[in-house]
Parts: C-alpha cells; structure tokens; sequence
C-alpha cells in the first residue's frame, strides 16, 4: 500500500496522534501530586490563651476560635505548667462551648416539682441570695460557750479550679468575715 | 528534609487517653458511645470515626505476675503499605512526611484496604448525601498531615504529657528508642522495638513491653504477594493496554476520516 500523504492530512495525523498521548498522559500519571491533604483548619485564627477549668494543676490551653465557633483547643506550650501538654479531661474543653448538652440558662426546680424550667438571671440571683440571707439569719451563731464566735454552721461553700488567687480573696472576704461560713472548701483540696 | 517519624513507647504511657480525644478534636471526629465490656477500654478497637485507641490488655506473664499493658493503637503508616497496594482507584498515597493518606474524593468506599490492611486500622464511614443517599469512605489516621505541612506535630503527640508519643527526626528518635529499650528491658525482658522489616519498616515505630501478639499485632508481617503483583504490574499493564486500547480507537477513528476525504477529493485513487 502506497501512502499519499497530503500536507493537510499529515496535520491532522499527527494532531490526532498528539491528543492520543494528551490522554494517555492525563489519565495515567498517577504518581503526580496526587497526595493532596485536607485544608488547615486554624489557618487564620489566633489562639486564646486561657486557664483549663477542670482541676487544680492550672493547664494552659489555647482556644482556636471563629466569630461563632470554636475549631480546635490545644496545650498552651508557652505555659510553665504544662508545656503544651494536656490530659484526656482538658483536651475535652472545646466541647464546653460546643456540647449541645451545654446548659445556657439558669434553671429552676420548684420544692416539690419534678421538674427543671428555664428562668431569667434577675430571678436565680434573686432567689439565691433571698435563700442564702435567709438560712444565714435563721441559723447564725453569736456566742458560744461564752465565745463570740459569729458563724454559720449551715452553709458550705466550694471554690473550683478555675478560680484565680483575686478571686478567692474576694470569696473568702464574702464567705467567711462577710457571712460567717466556716466550711470553706477548695476543689484543690479534694 | 530528614526524615521524621511517631514513636510511641507503650511502657510510659499512663493510660490517660488524651491521644485519643485529642485526634477527635483536630479532625472533628463524632462520639462513638459504647456500652461497658468489662474493661477500661473505650472501644474495641480503632474504627473510621475513631481513628487512634488506647488498648488496656491484661495480661499474665510467664512468672505469674499480672501486667497491665497499655498501647496507643492508631495507623503505623507503613513503608510498603498493603492499603496502598490494595486500593483500585490509587485513592491511597505515601506524602512527603511518610505518612499514608486516602484521597477521599478518589475513595469509592470498595473496602478492598479495610480487608487489605495488616494492622486492621481501616475502616468504612457511611456518609450521607444531601439527597439522602447513602455512600461509604475509607477512613483511618493521616497522622494530622495538615499540620505536619505547617510545622506542627500531630495532635496526639501535642497532647502525651508522658513522652509516650514522640514526633522527630527518625535518627534522634531510633537512638532514643534503643536506649529506652535497655531501660526497661530489666522490668520487661520481652520488649522490643517494633518496626517491621517486611513491610519495610513503618512512620510510626512502638517500644512494646512485650511480644508484639501479646498486643495482637502481627510477629513479622508482609504485603501479601498477591497484592504486590496485583497492584505493582497488573495494574499498571492493564491501563498501557486501556491506552493502547484508546489510542488504537482514536487512530482508526482518525484514519478512517482521512480515508473518507482522500476518497471525496481524489475520486477513488487511494485503491491500489
């Protein structure tokens, strides 16, 4: 068989011929930038520094967060205490602001009733400290054995950890010299 | 770059599970509740939305004494990786840090790197569309590439406050597990370190307390043969043939168009 080749088909042949190896090129490199991971998550976003709420150690964490969400919580590795490290329990902080389980609004059960029911700030305080001044009147102590002793035998107070050294001055002004409490208890301690 | 691979040493680990929570926490992994078996351990073993397990293993030793022994079970993103081999679609790729990741938009949820897997880490997530429909992805550790990519160390080493979970240069971190293995072969005579050669060695090497199928992991494990040929040649060939294939269609496709105009033009010379 005698090829005549013409200009204008040649062209075309080996126009034909280049799409050819286009697509074997295309569908068959498979080595190529095919490990592509997903996207950086805290791209972007500036870490808070905070205090884990949980135990008395004092970790410190940084929260990566958006306008309207927290993305990622780790060890604060420029905190003394932990190094960056953190436990099981602090590694679950997110989920404090995150958990749909996460209580949002005071609550109140009546005496009696069997059930919680969602009230205003004005109302809880109200009522806490309505309850506190009450049990304090009804139950203080002035003197006794011939003592002035000045206390509450009926109220307890518990401090958590996330609490910071001001804070638990001011508690203790308030609990113990302001209200006569003596069972003042840290979860430090516990 | 040197090489930097995970290290995890079984014989400090606590026990604490922060690895755990804190690999949900970087990949937004969902809970898994489980109901109790008896044991501290969460879950039974690692699945596709739980990609790192702390294992609590009870065990007897030969002189009688009980040892608790725990291990941070997770991918070991292995050198020659039989997800990798056994994946049709190439969805399983080695990255420059050495870790094995699933390209999720290539995955077709075949499951042939579930039953391929040496270490049973890999594991189907069933997703859904938005019309409902349901579809299934491979899943299972990526040891945080993302933030390997930015300098950072994966979640779970970030959060082991024992020095259990070490994330550095290869070298430094052999050396470091030889002499940790001489520490605590006095209380353990059984431990060793765990990077197998016949799946040449793996990015994320244990110092076990014990043999490793005490911690149910394979003595000595390879890349079936099968799956070597299967993916190392077979494959390969048969797409040369799907190209020569391609090329033979469009060719004859080609030439016959060529044949139709020399006809029109040359008035049926192209005969002999």
């Amino acid at each position: 068989m005698e090829m005549n080749v013409t200009r204008r088909q040649f062209l075309k042949l080996s126009g034909a011929v280049a799409a050819t190896l286009a697509v074997v090129e295309l569908g068959f490199d498979e080595k190529k930038a095919r490990a592509e991971s997903s996207d950086f998550k805290i791209a972007k976003l500036k870490p808070t520094p905070t205090i884990c709420p949980y135990c008395a150690v004092g970790c410190g964490i940084l929260v990566y967060s958006t306008e309207d969400d927290v993305v990622y919580t780790e060890g604060d590795p420029d905190h003394p205490i932990n190094e960056g490290k953190l436990c099981s329990k602090g590694t679950t902080v997110r989920q404090v602001y995150t958990s749909e389980k996460r209580v949002t609004k005071p609550r109140y059960r009546a005496p009696g009733s069997d059930k919680w029911e969602e009230v205003d700030w004005d109302f809880a305080l109200d009522k806490v400290a309505k309850n506190i001044i009450e049990t304090r009147d009804r139950t203080f102590i002035q003197k006794e054995n011939g003592i002035t002793v000045n206390r509450t035998d009926s109220i307890a107070y518990l401090g958590g950890a996330a609490l910071d050294n001001e804070e638990c001055h001011l508690l203790q002004k308030l609990f113990r010299a302001g209200l006569g409490l003596t069972y003042i208890e840290h979860q430090a301690r516990i | 770059m040197a090489d930097y691979i995970k290290f995890v040493d079984v014989t400090k680990c606590d026990g604490c599970r922060a690895c755990m929570v804190a690999c949900k926490n970087w990949n937004d992994l969902p809970e898994e509740p489980q109901d109790f078996s008896g044991s501290y351990q969460s879950h039974e073993k690692v699945t596709a939305n739980t990609w790192n397990v702390l294992t609590f293993n009870e065990h007897q030793r030969s002189d009688g004494n009980f040892e608790w022994l725990f291990r941070h079970q997770s991918c070991l993103h292995c050198v020659e990786a039989a997800c990798e081999k056994a994946c049709p679609e190439d969805a399983i790729s080695h990255t420059k840090f050495g870790s094995v990741v699933i390209d999720a938009d290539k995955c077709v949820g075949c499951g042939y790197c579930v039953q391929g897997c040496t270490f049973d880490v890999v594991e189907l997530a069933t997703y859904k569309d938005k019309y409902g429909k349901e579809y299934r992805k491979a899943q299972k550790c990526d040891l945080c590439t993302s933030r390997l990519e930015e300098g950072l160390k994966p979640a779970c080493v970030t959060a082991c406050h024992t020095d259990c979970l070490i994330y550095d240069e290869k070298d430094t971190v052999l050396a470091e597990a030889e002499k940790r293995l001489a520490v605590v072969k006095e209380r353990f005579p059984n431990a060793n370190i765990y990077n197998p050669q016949g799946i040449k060695g793996t990015t994320s090497v244990y110092l076990l307390a014990d043999k490793p199928s005490v911690y149910g992991l394979p003595e000595n494990p390879k890349v079936p043969l099968s799956q070597i040929v299967w993916k190392d040649y077979a494959q390969p060939l048969g797409k040369a043939l799907f190209g020569v294939t391609t090329m033979a269609v469009v060719g004859a496709v080609i030439s016959t168009a060529i044949n139709k105009e020399k006809g029109g033009h040359e008035g049926g010379q192209d005969h002999e």
